[in-house]
């Protein structure tokens, strides 16, 4: 019955039939379990407490990148990676992939996919090439640089505070594994575009009409470097990232303020993404008293509970297929929980979080128009005669994602579990 | 055969400059009879991506004013068409002093856009570049990019493809 309750609300949330968004299709599946008698009404609410410290958190970062994007701070990082690469293409590629990997893994990865791919379109638009490439580079390494920090993806911060590990401590192993993700997605984008990405650029916009970090308020850029110290030092005494989060943001938007240009303080907050992480937590918690977690925890991670090694292979695999089979983040909820229950060793609690985290941050890029059920519908169009140049971007996430997945999971493996 | 009247060149924008010069030796410069349309396409589908499939992956989070996006991309990619046609038209003009250019942007898929051009201008040739953004321009296998494979395939109209003059 759980079951049935969780999986109707995960075809809600990927089919999106009219007028119902997400956040709705997980609060009805939220409201069926109470009702069913799954969850009682009293757990509901001490679920929704018991996720306070993530909640704060998104508040606080979907708020933060809104001030960052009303500033005008990423035109001016765009701008500069222009001005750095000089205008040849395969420069200006390197450059918008470290401009997003740093944009990702400050301000989580959808940000730099939702805010940064415009920016970058027009940027390149100017240079007179085709902006595939880069539109696409933009959106993979959002997910790729995601891995880096507790900031950089929702499902590192929601894996962690359901295991009950510091995010924190996970970043000495996620930071390299991201950074070699990152470098071989560069790889990829590098020798799957050698052929279309041309010498020289065919226009040469003139300096002036770059973007440039003049229109950006420089008290606010004041304001991000001490917002970025403080997160750095407050992590680093291992308090509450929720708090810290809200702290940073109401301190940007009281430096916003004091300046011309400024938005209604709560434009921009994530508030579907508050309810659906709501909602998904009684979900879980009705499957959990189910039972389905404990029996999915002893299928997938009862053969290799005694090696962190393969616990973290295995994580990373089953959130790879779970984050393509449904979405990410309610994947990634199921996978906590069942790695929560299966009753590892720390050390294996450890390997296994981290296996988690990056499969269902690189899983979704395997294709970048969603699930595994748009790709497989493109599949079938392309054999009915589609042209090859839709199939053109479908086919870079079938290449990149299983490769950045290998790459991050052998610099995790290599690093070891923390203890 | 009599030289060709109406010529549509289809352009990429990223193409070897070296293109005007090869197509002003194969029409014969000086010729003031010729007609020579360039033609650019705007592709849509990168402009889609962008403004659609990037808010549906993440329909979580806050929806940023979705229409001002879509516009702020029509608008970079109508620069670049025009910024694109105007450079090329002037190398075309320098090369054949005589010709009568005209520009023309269309929207949508490149490969199909150019043959609906061949058709609609009753062009008696359409010149485009084998791989016009890089890659070896030399004969060879595979050496045609897709857009030019499809032409070559449906074109009603006789297909010139140019190559990089070594």
């Amino acid at each position: 019955m759980a079951g049935v309750i969780f999986l109707v609300t995960i075809g809600l949330v990927i089919v999106r039939p009219k007028g119902l968004t997400e956040a709705m299709a997980a609060l009805l599946g939220a409201a069926a379990m109470v009702v069913a008698g799954l969850v009682s009404a009293g757990a509901a609410v001490g679920d929704v407490a018991g996720h306070w410290n993530v909640l704060l958190f998104f508040v606080g970062l979907t708020g933060s990148a809104a001030v960052a994007e009303r500033s005008g701070l990423f035109e001016g990082l765009a701008g500069t990676a222009a001005r750095l690469s000089g205008g040849r293409p395969r420069r200006l590629l390197v450059a918008v992939v470290a401009v997003g990997a740093v944009v990702a893994a400050m301000l989580s990865n959808d940000a730099a996919a939702l805010v940064l791919t415009p920016v970058v379109y027009v940027l390149v638009a100017r240079f007179g090439l085709a902006p595939l490439p880069y539109v696409l580079a933009c959106t993979f390494v959002a997910d790729a640089a995601s891995l880096a920090l507790p900031v950089s993806n929702p499902v590192n911060v929601i894996v962690t505070d359901r295991l009950g590990v510091s995010a924190v401590s996970l970043v000495p192993v996620l930071l390299p594994a991201a950074v070699a993700s990152v470098a071989a997605l560069l790889c990829c984008l590098l020798i799957i575009y050698r052929r279309e990405l041309p010498v020289r650029a065919p226009l040469v916009p003139a300096p002036g009409s770059w973007a440039s970090w003049t229109s950006v308020p420089r008290r606010l850029v004041a304001a991000f470097g001490v917002a970025i110290a403080a997160f750095a030092v407050a992590s680093a005494m291992d308090l509450p990232l929720g708090p810290t989060m809200t702290v940073v943001w109401l301190l940007l938007l009281g430096v916003e303020r004091t300046g011309q240009k400024h938005g209604r303080p709560l434009e921009g907050i994530g508030w579907s993404l508050l309810v659906f992480v709501a909602a998904m937590g009684i979900l879980v918690d009705g499957l959990s008293s189910a039972g389905v977690t404990a029996w999915l925890a002893a299928l997938v991670l009862g053969p290799v509970r005694d090696s962190p090694e393969a616990a973290m292979i295995v994580a990373a695999a089953a959130g790879a297929l779970g984050s393509n089979l449904f979405n990410n983040l309610p994947s990634a909820f199921v996978l906590a929980d069942a790695v929560h229950g299966a009753g590892l060793s720390q050390a294996s609690a450890h390997a296994a979080a981290i296996g988690t985290i990056i499969g269902s941050d690189l899983g979704p890029n395997l294709t970048p128009v969603g699930s595994v059920a748009t790709l497989l519908w493109f599949v079938i169009l392309r054999q009915r005669g589609l042209e090859v140049s839709t199939w053109s971007y479908i086919r870079v996430g079938l290449i990149v994602t299983p490769i950045t997945i290998v790459a991050a999971l052998a610099v995790a493996l290599l690093l070891g579990v923390p203890r | 055969m009599t030289a060709p009247r109406r010529v549509l060149v289809a352009l990429a924008g990223t193409e070897d400059p070296a293109l005007v010069a090869q197509v002003a030796r194969t029409l014969g410069a000086g010729d003031s009879r010729i007609e020579i349309t360039l033609l650019h396409v705007e592709e849509t589908g990168p402009r889609e991506l962008a403004a659609h499939e990037l808010p549906l992956r993440s329909g979580l989070w806050p929806a940023h004013s979705r229409n001002s996006v879509e516009q702020r991309l029509a608008d970079a990619d109508a620069q670049r068409a025009t910024a694109l046609l105007q450079a090329w038209h002037e190398r075309f003009a320098a090369a054949l002093p005589n010709a009568e250019i005209a520009d023309l942007v269309a929207q949508g898929r490149p490969e199909r856009e150019i043959v609906a051009a061949a058709e609609r201008l009753a062009a008696d040739v359409v010149v485009l570049s084998a791989r016009p953004r890089t890659g070896p321009t030399e004969a060879g296998p595979r050496s045609l990019g897709h857009v030019s494979r499809f032409v070559v395939d449906h074109s009603p109209v006789p297909v010139l493809v140019a190559r990089r003059s070594k």
